[in-house]
């Protein structure tokens, strides 16, 4: 779809001849965020600097009926930040300042655009931080971890985004600027705060976002421990969470994983072992100490092959290291990989893995798995060359079966990622009918006219659409009404 | 279309068989909401009963009124008509409890004390304690958007609801969330049930997030010699490394109604973790006690059971009153203030959680003039700030004097009414109770 002069003209005026991009060269590098399997370039890219701005967007495009699809780092990997409808991505990196820090009520009111890890350093120095860290911290944008509502590994203690988002404002798909939620916690009313993050730029463009600090732990203490097969580690897990230990991080390596990252990065993880287990525990200095020694003693009698605790911090750095660089490592075993964010319950972690084995020798692919352990958040990697299609194809019935085996033992189809293009399709397999078109419905209260980010989020499904309506329950014959 | 009393009462029956429906006028006077006497009191046994119900309720053109314990029906306005007081103390099952997930899924009809007595034999709990928990429902709970002193730690039912089973306006069974801890597959529709009061869908089935229960606890009581201090203790408090799982600020008459010391205010502070770390934070917390002024003295077990009698009270008025951890000391004193003006003689005790700004108010005996006055003073006052200040239970007269919920900005209500009338455009669901009249 090619937009007409007058919204071209118009954006212009709205940003100056700075803030829009138009060449096809330009908005070439808009074409997919980091899951480039999706493609599609917008037909202009706008960078808007203020809320007034993006309120002005919104506005324009609602009455020339243009798609408006929002983009924070790119660094998404569901195919959220891409336009497969064209229209006018909206880019809102240089929406990027911190507009407030109240310490003294622990929260700060941060722009969509600044990065994550940004905010925790504008605070660390006086012994806050910001919890949600997606492994992409160090360049994905809170405006985009809103949107996704990201996790990480230390959402096993501290939750997710949304359970550290205090206020929004949003500029709904009808061109409305809200703000929704604030500083104080409570308030009455529907919690539009909460039901917005997540919501993938669905309901609208978030142009601010009043985010809770915590106050840093007294201490902190990572401990690795190698076991000779994922069984006697997913049994150390649930000794872990059976002892009332909730680590602040609880991450699991497998063998083909352990191996790319040696061989690429080298985080020092004992060679041989058939999986790796990270747990991190923080708090009070005298509570890290005591968990942290249960913890060991837990991996030693559960079998494993070698326990040790980090003894500093750059030991502790290294070992974190191998973990959030596990995805770039798997180049050296194959070009391309297909990444998967199911979830199962934590007790399902052992058959989970035998299926996930049955279904990589089944297809003849390589898996490699790191995962959130401690809450059942898996992510195998399905290796494949895509010079050769039929790999291609091998890896994409693998990625399917996989995500089916998740659901059929009470899992869901995404836990940190989000939906995007890539997942859409994927709901029906966890909800119902009457399920979606709850949600479709949701959307249009936010977004009238369903002009934001479209296609993504939701999948295309009758249960999606205008007129339809769910099966009620057959009431009792007779004369009544 | 408007149709006979006894005509639908007969589809009633058919949907919840005679055990399920009581038409009788004690039945009828016992479940009364706000004085509104129901022509139906429905107490289903199964969530399809609840759907059938609803359909009936919605084809019929009736007001629903849901009902838990009973326990909060002075929250919100006095409704606008009542024709079926929906019990659901019969959805009253444990459906699946995972104690290697920390999850667990119940129906709505659940008490929390049922619950929490299941969860202590795995050493579990589900950290959600408002005064008079016990007996009251999971789903109530969740519509009400209650929360007590172990917020400070583990957060509110925002932070432990994963998944949700409700019954739209026109009785359609939905689901939304999910029941493994981790999720972001789809809208967060769980969020939206939260403190709803049912005006969205009738909850019939909670999935919920468990913890493990501390292996060793304490509680002490910093005592201050007033407000300012009581704020120099919760900052410097959270401000510390210090862990807390309850942060509970009291003020005299709070005190008093607890049977403690009397004193112009305290905070009460309780840690939970290992046996050496509750030693070490407990001197930590003596020491920062000291520095600010004032004392932490060690209190018994049953510290908490008395602390929940402090908030209680029988027949006058409540208020949840919202407001900037750091505008805390500033509250109470505008509440000291406005009740010496407005209500002289009256008791305000002040009880909640300091580490989040939220009060809970008692007040009696005081007579409705005076609480909408005392209200619309305290609104004024923390209103710049972004606090409210809600009437949790009170009599009707109080409630039509003054809007309970308050006032909500207009782009969020404009939003809140959209939702109303995409999802119960015919008002079935508690219709007039909610904010702005929803």
């Amino acid at each position: 779809m090619a937009l007409t002069r007058t919204v071209l003209d118009a954006l212009t005026r709205i940003l100056g001849p700075d803030g829009v991009i138009s060449s096809p060269e330009g908005r070439l590098v808009y074409e997919c965020d980091m899951q480039t399997f999706y493609k599609g370039a917008p037909d202009v890219v706008a960078l808007p600097e203020s809320a007034e701005q993006v309120e002005a967007i919104v506005r324009l495009c609602r009455r020339e009926r243009v798609p408006v699809v929002p983009r924070g780092s790119g660094s998404g990997l569901i195919g959220g930040a891409m336009a497969p409808a064209g229209g006018v991505m909206v880019g809102l990196n240089r929406m990027d300042r911190i507009l407030e820090v109240d310490l003294p009520n622990r929260c700060a009111t941060v722009q969509p655009g600044l990065v994550n890890l940004w905010l925790t350093r504008a605070v660390e120095d006086r012994g806050y931080f910001f919890a949600p860290d997606p492994s992409s911290q160090m360049v994905s944008s809170i405006g985009g971890n809103v949107s996704t509502n990201a996790g990480g590994p230390h959402c096993l203690k501290y939750g997710i985004t949304v359970n550290h988002v205090l206020g929004l404002e949003l500029v709904t798909g009808a061109g409305e600027r809200v703000q929704l939620g604030g500083k104080v916690a409570d308030r009455p009313g529907y919690d539009l705060t909460g039901t917005a993050v997540g919501a993938e730029g669905t309901f609208g463009l978030v142009t601010a976002i009043t985010v809770r600090l915590l106050h840093a732990a007294e201490a902190v203490k990572t401990v690795l421990a190698s076991f000779p097969s994922i069984e006697h580690a997913s049994e150390a897990v649930s000794g872990i969470i059976a002892a009332g230990i909730i680590p602040a991080a609880l991450e699991m390596l497998d063998a083909l994983m352990i191996q790319a990252i040696e061989a690429g990065i080298g985080a020092g993880y004992p060679k041989g072992a058939a999986a790796v287990l990270l747990i991190e525990l923080d708090g009070p200095a005298a509570e890290v100490e005591a968990q942290a020694e249960r913890a060991a003693a837990i991996c030693r009698e559960r079998g494993a092959l070698d326990v040790r605790v980090a003894r500093d911090e750059a030991e502790r750095a290294l070992l974190w290291k191998g973990r959030k660089e596990a995805a770039g490592a798997l180049g050296r075993l194959a070009p391309m990989y297909m990444l998967q964010d199911a979830v199962v319950p934590r007790s399902k972690l052992p058959a989970i893995m035998r299926e996930i084995l049955a279904i990589s020798e089944r297809h003849g692919v390589q898996i490699a798995n790191v995962f959130h352990a401690g809450d059942g958040n898996l992510h195998p990697l399905i290796l494949y060359d895509d010079r050769h299609p039929e790999q291609v194809e091998r890896a994409r019935a693998a990625n399917e079966e996989v995500l089916h085996a998740c659901i059929a033992m009470g899992g869901t189809v995404t836990g940190e990622h989000g939906v995007g293009l890539d997942k859409a399709q994927k709901l029906p397999l966890q909800y119902a009918d009457a399920d979606l078109n709850f949600m479709y419905r949701l959307r249009g209260v936010f977004d009238p006219d369903r002009l934001m980010n479209p296609g993504k989020l939701l999948p295309s499904h009758p249960a999606c659409g205008e007129g339809f309506r769910p099966a009620r329950p057959r009431l009792p014959d007779g004369a009544w009404i | 279309m408007p149709v006979a009393g006894r005509s639908v009462g007969g589809a009633l029956a058919a949907i919840l068989g005679r055990e399920g429906l009581r038409e009788d006028d004690a039945a009828r006077a016992a479940a009364s909401v706000d004085g509104e006497v129901p022509r139906w009191v429905a107490r289903p046994a199964t969530p399809e009963q609840v759907s059938g119900v609803l359909a009936l309720a919605h084809d019929a053109g009736l007001a629903v009124a849901p009902r838990g314990s009973g326990s909060a029906l002075e929250l919100g306005r006095p409704p606008a008509r009542v024709d079926v007081v929906l019990d659901l103390g019969g959805l009253d099952r444990v459906l699946d409890w995972s104690p290697d997930d920390l999850t667990v899924s119940v129906q709505a009809g659940v008490s929390a004390g049922a619950l929490a007595t299941r969860l202590a034999g795995r050493r579990q709990l589900l950290p959600l304690d408002p005064p008079g928990a016990a007996t009251r429902t999971l789903g109530g709970l969740t519509a009400t958007a209650a929360s007590g002193p172990l917020r400070a730690r583990y957060g509110t039912l925002r932070d432990l609801l994963l998944g949700v089973r409700f019954v739209q306006a026109d009785g359609v069974v939905t689901w939304g969330g999910a029941r493994v801890v981790k999720s972001v597959s789809g809208y967060d529709v769980p969020k939206l049930m939260i403190g709803a009061l049912g005006t969205l869908g009738v909850l019939v089935e909670l999935t919920l997030r468990l913890h493990p229960t501390p292996e060793a606890e304490r509680t002490w009581l910093v005592r201050v010699r007033d407000g300012a201090e009581a704020q120099a203790v919760v900052d410097a408090l959270l401000d510390s490394a210090i862990q807390p799982n309850r942060v509970e600020l009291l003020n005299g008459a709070a005190l008093g109604a607890a049977g403690l010391p009397a004193g112009a205010a305290a905070v009460a502070v309780s840690v939970g973790t290992v046996a050496a770390a509750v030693r070490a934070q407990g001197e930590a917390l003596a020491a920062l006690a000291r520095r600010v002024g004032g004392e932490a003295v060690p209190q018994p077990a049953d510290f908490w059971d008395r602390y929940g009698r402090a908030g209680a009270l029988g027949g006058g008025v409540r208020l949840r009153v919202a407001t900037l951890v750091t505008g805390l000391a500033a509250a109470l004193g505008e509440l000291d203030a406005a009740a010496a003006d407005l209500a002289p003689g009256v008791a305000a005790r002040v009880t909640g959680c300091a580490a989040v700004g939220a009060l809970h108010v008692a007040l009696a005996p005081i007579a409705p003039e005076a609480a909408a006055a005392l209200v619309e003073r305290l609104r004024g006052f923390v209103a710049p700030a972004g606090g409210s200040v809600v009437v949790e239970a009170g009599p009707r007269a109080l409630r039509e004097a003054l809007d309970p919920w308050g006032p909500v900005a207009p782009g969020p209500l404009g939003l809140m009414r959209a939702l109303k009338d995409e999802f119960d455009p015919a008002r079935v669901l508690n219709p007039g109770r909610f904010v702005g009249g929803l």
